[in-house]
């Protein structure tokens, strides 16, 4: 850990807001991208930047340092995405389905459908348009651990540590999230083509 | 020849050290498996184009906006604004302001222990009935929550095994701001409140220490606490009567 942070963290533990806010703005960005790729907007994003930040001021004692501040907020933001995952599939779970059973219910089909040209699949507004839905199939472990491995660049092991569960759950949280998004990311791939 | 499975082929794909040593050679010489191998990666390499929006870079500005005034009240009621939305459907800032009034109480109490002198300019022109009136309010609030919380447990995995992460976390910040109401409490010999108090801060520790996802004779453990001491019933009382006395002018 560089010696400038160790001295702000110091600080930070006796109680310093400024050396926290310090903190505040030099990591809120990184836990922002985080956020977002686990929750899927800006707004529940924001919501989550600043749970993590204020549990990471609550549990600033906790913090052995052993990894990096920036790493052990990363954990943290992961925890809180997972609890906020958690709450919205409760959420869902206890909504009416929709039209179910109805081709024109599945949002993948409906964005394949009004964007049938690969150049403007190959936008990123319309990749995350087809890709949104399909990460709503996942559960939370699930989504919590592709994003983990695909995005963060984690491996196996790391997220194992992360997401507090065994390599082997961990691993088949993966293959399970990356079999259910080609169940719905090919068909809408191939009606684009 | 034995196929790759797709196991094996997302494990190669991310270069894991778990992938088969003899996988990219296999791929080589196996069509069938390396037309699968290349299928998995045009949908994962499509996953790959998603962009975060950049975020504001005033970020940190505003972040620090809407949680410094809520480190005041560190170990405080934690209602946490997404729950709060959550489980009431709407926030309800004027939560904060017990706690937070309570917190400005007992900084009083304890700074005219420690010296004579100082003595807090708001906290100074209230009389003994006013400081009264506001813990009762704040513990009020704070059975209030417990309450939620207790419904929450009581209601919760009817089948069986739930996940009780969330009500955990809330446990945790609950049993903190318990331990100021149980000062307090001390301090002005209100033994029946307290006994509630410790009762409910035992059963929230015991919360705060569950594992995430309870299994169903955990769940039922602590359905049987809840109901075995009558704690939600004699919350909900204290609670009532805690807010009449508050209200009182």
């Amino acid at each position: 850990m560089p010696q400038s942070e160790e001295i702000t963290l110091s600080k930070v533990r006796g109680g310093d807001r400024d050396a926290f806010r310090a903190l505040v703005d030099q990591h809120a960005r990184t836990v922002f991208r985080l956020a977002y790729r686990m929750t899927g907007n800006e707004t529940d994003a924001e919501d989550m930047v600043q749970e993590t930040f204020l549990r990471a001021w609550k549990q600033i004692g906790k913090f052995d340092g052993r990894a990096t501040f920036g790493t052990w907020l990363h954990r943290i933001c992961t925890n809180c995405a997972l609890d906020h995952l958690r709450l919205r599939q409760r959420r869902q779970a206890a909504q009416p389905a929709y039209h179910a059973g109805e081709d024109q219910s599945d949002p993948v089909a409906l964005v394949a459908a009004e964007s049938p040209s690969p150049e403007r699949l190959a936008m990123s507004s319309q990749i995350s348009a087809i890709l949104g839905p399909a990460l709503e199939e996942l559960t939370e472990m699930e989504r919590a651990a592709f994003i983990l491995r695909h995005y963060e660049g984690m491996g196996i092991e790391e997220i194992s540590v992360e997401l507090g569960v065994q390599p082997g759950a961990a691993k088949h949280s993966v293959f399970r999230a990356v079999q259910k998004l080609r169940r719905v990311l090919e068909p809408a791939m191939a009606n684009s083509r | 020849m034995k196929h790759l499975t797709e196991e094996d082929l997302v494990l190669l794909y991310y270069s894991e050290p778990e992938a088969p040593a003899h996988g990219q050679l296999h791929l080589r010489d196996c069509p069938e498996c390396r037309g699968a191998a290349e299928s998995l990666a045009l949908t994962l390499n499509v996953c790959s184009e998603w962009v975060v929006p950049e975020p504001d870079a005033e970020l940190g500005r505003s972040v620090w906006a809407q949680i410094a005034p809520q480190l005041e009240v560190q170990g405080g009621s934690h209602a946490k604004r997404h729950w709060a939305r959550h489980l009431w459907g709407r926030p309800r800032p004027w939560l904060w302001v017990a706690p937070a009034l309570l917190a400005l109480l007992l900084g009083t109490f304890y700074l005219g222990r420690v010296s004579k002198r100082v003595e807090s300019p708001v906290m100074a022109g209230l009389s003994n009935a006013a400081r009264q009136r506001i813990l009762a309010i704040s513990l009020a609030d704070h059975l209030d929550r417990a309450e939620m919380l207790l419904t929450e447990i009581s209601n919760a995995g009817d089948s069986g095994a739930a996940d009780i992460s969330s009500a955990r976390y809330r446990a945790q910040d609950m049993v903190d701001e318990g331990r100021l109401m149980r000062q307090s409490l001390a301090e002005q010999g209100d033994t029946a409140t307290l006994a509630l108090v410790d009762e409910v801060e035992r059963f929230l520790l015991e919360m705060a220490n569950s594992p995430d996802n309870a299994n169903a004779a955990e769940v039922q453990s602590i359905r049987q606490r809840i109901d075995s001491g009558s704690l939600l019933f004699k919350v909900r009382i204290i609670e009532s009567n805690l807010r009449t006395e508050g209200q009182k002018s």
